[in-house]
């Protein structure tokens, strides 16, 4: 069902990103999202009269109080009368954002599309309402009242991974030394921090296996990018020629039962997330991807829990099941290792407003395809190409999408 | 403060904000003339009238100390959490009582729990594989006894009856160790 047989390309012009912070109580939802708005109007080169249609990218109606969020920020940019469009699919919904403007584009709806994401995660209610808020994003009738909880779930999946693999505590608090260091050198993250394993595994015990420096944090933030085809954007675009050009060359997306408990045995069962696999295995297809640790330069994986990131090394090819936690210690994906992830710093350092974290990834992406990135976190280009997996719910939802550099 | 702001009833602050990013800005604020904001306390309560769907029958059984699943008529597949459409084929199910044992195939110990939760911490939800059913049910580990050290994947475990009133009816049951 795949697109292999292109007869029309997307482009990647321009991105812009607000600063991530646990609460940005200078502003709200709209003035983050026009905040990153300006700046991929102008990374891009383009004026918003001129871009077609846009893509409003939120999870949660809780958070910020106020449905259809959408036609607001849509409104406050300029947008209007133009068509706008709301996808939603929990901490994936950023990458259905991206997915949504390439499909859009390819199918011809219209030649431009302006994908912008926020929420409204931080510190107006307490962290235990926005962990009810979250939960509520499991099945109510049959996970909730039971006292489940996100962090929970996903411990019960890192608990059984390591029965199955004698994957190691150690080798996922890697992971989040990893994504708050690489964060340092980022300055629109949320959590930048020069940490140790020891430090990971000496905080505070939130739910076994998982401390308390494993986990993400809840951050206000807006993403924004902006697509188009050649023809309009050699029409539109006073960057066009100046800066490198990106291609969006791959899509993928793929689903699980929202309850861990209905997923088949052996794969995925409650270790591995099969939509991922499926949604890699579509985008890798698209995009002629064969070895995912030659033929990436970066990739941005989901990190809501330093264990995912582990997991989704397996359901992204880039190893074999159990495989994860040996390949994290010989320092694969740090910054100038064999293919380096979450450079930006990923959910546990950039931060994770959900609707923007997959947007935000694809930004980072962009950076380091065009070589933008800080000195310090810069990959080097060999592939030229770069990969990013969102993910919602258990591995419910999950988006893989790709950007190359063509020279 | 303003005056006249003390006429506002749920006002909680004003505060000047700073500029998040000022090194991004060396020819100063751009937002410099909208650094002033307002926070309000907004309280907004609700109360549902929720209908449990056509899964209704597991939770009044279970009052009965009765544990149902769901067997597809089609394939055979038992849903340990019962679904009246077989997500593999499409076919009506029917209810199928199970002895309500079964084995711990995962487990988690918390020691944060959202408030609305009452639970004391720490505590353990665990999924379980049930005798009889082809798929895993989730709910909490109680009584396990001194300690969390004790619980291991692969451990037997049987379902328990509330004999005091609950909150919601699927706390009716739990899991503890058989």
């Amino acid at each position: 069902m795949e697109i292999l047989e292109k007869k029309r390309r997307v482009f990647v012009l321009g991105g812009g990103i607000s600063k991530f912070a646990a609460e940005r109580a200078d502003g709200n939802m709209r003035d983050w999202i026009n905040e990153a708005v300006l700046e991929a109007l102008d990374d891009a080169g383009v004026r918003i009269e001129d871009i077609e249609h846009s893509t409003t990218s939120y999870f949660s109606d809780h958070f910020d109080k106020q449905l259809k969020a959408g036609a607001i920020f849509h409104d406050n940019i300029g947008m209007c009368p133009k068509p706008n469009v709301r996808v939603e699919g929990g901490g994936a919904t950023g990458g259905l954002a991206i997915r949504n403007a390439y499909a859009y584009i390819m199918s011809g709806l219209c030649d431009s599309m302006i994908v912008f994401g926020a929420e409204n995660m931080g510190r107006q209610v307490p962290s235990d309402v926005a962990q009810q808020f979250i939960a509520l994003a499991s099945d109510t009738d049959w996970e909730v009242q039971v006292a489940g909880f996100y962090i929970a779930y996903y411990a019960m999946m890192m608990v059984a991974h390591m029965e199955k693999y004698g994957t190691k505590e150690e080798q996922f608090a890697m992971v989040s030394v990893k994504n708050h260091r690489n964060a340092m050198y980022n300055p629109k993250a949320h959590y930048p921090m020069d940490i140790t394993v020891e430090d990971v595994m000496n905080s505070r015990m939130i739910t076994y296996p998982y401390k308390l420096l494993d986990n993400c944090l809840l951050s206000d933030g807006a993403a924004c990018l902006i697509f188009a085809t050649e023809e309009w954007a050699r029409k539109h675009s006073t960057n066009w020629e100046r800066k490198p050009t990106i291609e969006m060359t791959g899509t993928g997306c793929g689903t699980d039962f929202m309850r861990m408990a209905d997923r088949p045995f052996p794969y995925p069962g409650i270790t591995h997330f099969r939509g991922k696999r499926v949604a890699a295995q579509q985008a890798y297809r698209m995009a002629g991807v064969k070895n995912p640790l030659e033929d990436f330069d970066c990739f941005e994986v989901h990190d809501a829990y330093s264990g995912v990131e582990l997991v989704s090394y397996e359901d992204l090819g880039f190893c074999k099941e159990g495989e994860s936690g040996k390949l994290m210690e010989k320092g694969v994906f740090d910054l100038g290792g064999e293919l380096p992830t979450n450079t930006s710093g990923g959910l546990i350092g950039f931060g994770h407003p959900v609707g923007a974290t997959g947007i935000a990834q694809g930004v980072e992406v962009l950076r380091q395809l065009r070589g933008e990135a800080h000195p310090k976190r810069q990959v080097e280009l060999n592939a030229k190409r770069g990969g990013m997996d969102s993910h919602g719910g258990t591995g419910t939802f999950c988006v893989v999408n790709i950007f190359e550099r063509r020279d | 403060m303003s005056m006249g702001l003390e006429l506002v009833s749920n006002l909680l602050e004003v505060f000047t904000a700073e500029d998040p990013m000022p090194f991004d800005h060396p020819e100063g604020d751009p937002w410099a003339d909208f650094r002033e904001i307002m926070r309000i306390e907004w309280k907004m309560e609700f109360s549902y009238r929720h209908v449990l769907g056509k899964y209704s029958k597991f939770f009044i059984e279970l009052a009965n100390k009765r544990f149902l699943a769901t067997e597809c008529k089609n394939c055979g597949k038992v849903w340990a959490i019962p679904r009246p459409l077989c997500a593999d084929c499409l076919s009506i199910t029917r209810w199928k009582e199970l002895p309500g044992t079964g084995v711990l195939e995962s487990f988690s110990v918390s020691y944060f729990v959202p408030a609305f939760m009452k639970v004391e911490t720490p505590y353990v939800l665990a999924m379980v594989r049930l005798d009889g059913a082809d798929t895993l049910f989730t709910h909490q580990l109680r009584n396990f006894g001194e300690s969390t050290d004790s619980i291991r994947v692969g451990m037997p475990v049987k379902v328990a009856y509330a004999t005091e009133p609950v909150s919601h009816p699927m706390l009716l049951m739990w899991f503890e160790p058989a």
